[in-house]
């Protein structure tokens, strides 16, 4: 769990002071810069490396161009990739272009000229809301799910394993402390779902979920999105998907401004093929329909003012 | 601290195979000399006691506050600075070199063509380290072109010591870096570069000119800004922009017609001439009449919305830097 940095708070040991900002890190990548380039620095001149490294840093200017174990290695170089990503992008926003994965890949892979393919599929999964990724997404759809893959992607992760415990009506792997309602509610979850595929998009009780999630984020040592932002999403509907409770966080304002690089959700025009869902959440309730080419579900915004709940019919 | 030291210096544990033996010695040996682990170690300590909200922040002030303590030259004085250890090593000579160049570059505004030249002579002798520095008193009104004392060893300012008195040219000159930046794209030379005289020349003038251009497009925000708001009107702002363009363009045809004029004393370097020909007459086209007429012209009419001095000093730079050729 990442401990804010609290001058009010002088009992925090120096250790987990400097842990916690990750300087050391940075210390060391610098060194390691310094050292490739030995040849044009003199004694004067490190000093003004330095300065200019942490300058860049701070402003958030150090992530291009660099190798993608460093964009990631931090969450301020993972907020900094992604708003670097924005920035240089943000046309496509403006034009309403919209986009497959491999053409996003690419322009992520100008930015940092290893980024894996892995993490691009990942987020087109949340964007689409579907294990098929072969249409096309508009930049904000894209955005907002890559930025909730990119900064949260071990928590996501760990969801997902949950997730799909969950629908195989196995006591998820994390330990939770078993209530008499829980235990009741997994063998139904396997009931009605021994039928079906496993697949992300079909849903689970949400109730267990938030239990389990909030056990993870007991014991987890890296960023997770505050849980009253999960808790409020999964409270509002009966059923879950995984990708739709994903793309509910990654359209969640407060999640946005707790990462705090981009812009509101809504400022950046989405591609709207059809009305938006109620609460921010869909129905789920059948398998995920095969996708078209252009059309792709309105995404839900948290502060939904239109309160038609989609239907499969409408869908199509 | 051993290990950080270790982690930090990027050596290879013992055991490697001794190619890389030897460059995790020369590596340690640089680091060292340097002294970059009491400089490292230093910058932690004031970093944990301060305990500040941003750490990274913290560290960034401290560095720079440190290069520029060390780097504070006195000017034209001449007089040794000495770093912290004690010892002037190149590095720290370098940096007074350089404050003296930028001290020579500040006597004398550009339009005063003969002796601005004067002091970009000066200013590339110091910067040109194995150059004449003997000569640099010898220097008249003249002719700068071909320089009848050529320099003995040194072949060039260093690449990165020239960008490096571009910035802080345009930074003394009131020009935030943002708007420099793409400025110096188009001008900066890499830093394993040798920069000849010609070269530096254009670039400092053109530096001077843009300093002189952005601050003249400032005012001139200020002067259409409604006082009160922070803002201006966008069809204001367009239409002086304009005018800025306009005054840019027509001085485009001027060339030729200088050259044939050319008085053999002046300055024989045309492109420079031209720039300066071309602020003059941009001023000039800048007259309240005629900027007047503009504001008329955009009352009636033009998009709606307001632009920040921001926008406007951006848009005005792009107006100049787009007409600066790119130095290969």
């Amino acid at each position: 769990r990442k401990s804010r940095m609290n001058r009010l708070n002088p009992t925090v040991p120096a250790d987990q002071y400097l842990a916690d900002s990750n300087v050391l890190f940075y210390l060391n990548d610098a060194v390691i810069q310094l050292l490739e380039h030995k040849e044009e620095y003199n004694q004067f001149g490190v000093i003004r490396y330095f300065a200019e490294y942490f300058s860049s840093v701070k402003n958030s200017n150090h992530v291009l161009f660099r190798e993608f174990n460093y964009i990631q290695a931090t969450p301020h170089n993972r907020a900094s990739f992604i708003r670097v990503f924005w920035k240089c992008y943000r046309q496509i926003g403006k034009s309403g272009d919209l986009l497959s994965m491999l053409e996003y890949r690419s322009l992520l892979q100008l930015l940092c000229p290893d980024f894996p393919v892995v993490l691009v599929q990942s987020a087109a999964r949340i964007a689409v809301m579907d294990d098929t990724i072969d249409c096309l997404m508009s930049f904000s759809d894209f955005l907002y799910a890559f930025q909730l893959q990119f900064y949260y992607q071990e928590f996501l992760d760990c969801v997902l394993v949950i997730y799909q415990d969950l629908l195989a009506g196995k006591s998820p792997n994390t330990v939770i402390v078993p209530t008499s309602t829980s235990i009741e509610q997994i063998p139904s979850v396997s009931t009605e779902e021994n039928n079906k595929e496993e697949r992300p998009q079909d849903g689970v009780e949400p109730s267990t979920l938030v239990e389990c999630i909030d056990a993870l984020c007991d014991r987890f040592k890296h960023s997770h999105p505050p849980r009253s932002c999960m808790r409020e999403i999964l409270n509002q509907t009966d059923r879950i998907s995984y990708y739709s409770f994903l793309m509910s966080l990654a359209k969640q304002e407060a999640i946005n401004q707790t990462i705090g690089v981009l812009p509101n959700c809504t400022s950046i025009p989405s591609s709207n093929s059809s009305s938006s869902a109620v609460g921010g959440l869909k129905e789920v309730q059948k398998k995920a329909s095969p996708r078209r080419n252009i059309h792709h579900r309105r995404r839900m915004e948290v502060e939904s003012d239109g309160s038609t709940e989609e239907t499969d019919s409408s869908e199509n | 601290m051993a290990d950080k030291e270790k982690r930090r210096s990027g050596v290879n544990p013992p055991g490697m195979p001794a190619g890389k033996a030897t460059k995790s010695d020369s590596d340690r040996e640089f680091l060292s000399q340097a002294g970059v682990g009491d400089l490292l170690r230093g910058a932690i300590l004031k970093m944990v006691e301060a305990r500040s909200d941003d750490p990274i922040g913290f560290l960034a002030d401290h560095f720079c506050n440190l290069a520029s303590v060390t780097a504070a030259g006195s000017g034209g004085c001449g007089d040794e600075e000495q770093v912290n250890t004690g010892t002037v090593s190149a590095g720290a000579q370098e940096q007074q070199r350089l404050n003296r160049a930028l001290w020579h570059l500040r006597l004398a505004h550009h339009s005063q063509r003969s002796a601005f030249s004067n002091n970009v002579r000066v200013a590339y002798d110091l910067l040109n380290f194995t150059g004449p520095q003997t000569c640099a008193g010898e220097f008249s009104e003249g002719p700068d072109g071909p320089c009848t004392v050529s320099p003995a060893g040194g072949g060039g300012v260093r690449g990165g010591l020239y960008t490096q008195t571009l910035q802080c040219l345009c930074s003394e000159g009131g020009v935030p870096a943002s708007t420099s930046a793409p400025l110096l794209r188009r001008l900066h030379c890499h830093d394993h570069e040798a920069v000849p005289y010609d070269v530096f020349r254009h670039g400092v003038l053109t530096c001077a000119v843009f300093s002189d251009y952005i601050r003249q497009a400032q005012r001139l925000y200020a002067e259409v800004c409604c006082p009160g708001e922070g803002t201006a009107s966008r069809a204001l702002c367009l239409a002086v922009l304009g005018t800025l363009k306009e005054a840019l363009e027509t001085s485009q045809g001027s060339d030729t017609n200088y050259c044939a004029n050319a008085n053999t004393k002046v300055n024989s370097c045309p492109e420079a001439n031209v720039k300066a020909i071309r602020y003059l007459e941009a001023s000039a086209k800048i007259s309240p009449c005629k900027l007047a007429q503009a504001m008329a012209g955009a009352q009636t009419q033009g998009p709606g919305g307001n632009m920040d001095a921001k926008e406007f000093e951006n848009a005005a730079a792009e107006l100049f830097i787009t007409r600066v050729k790119v130095v290969s």
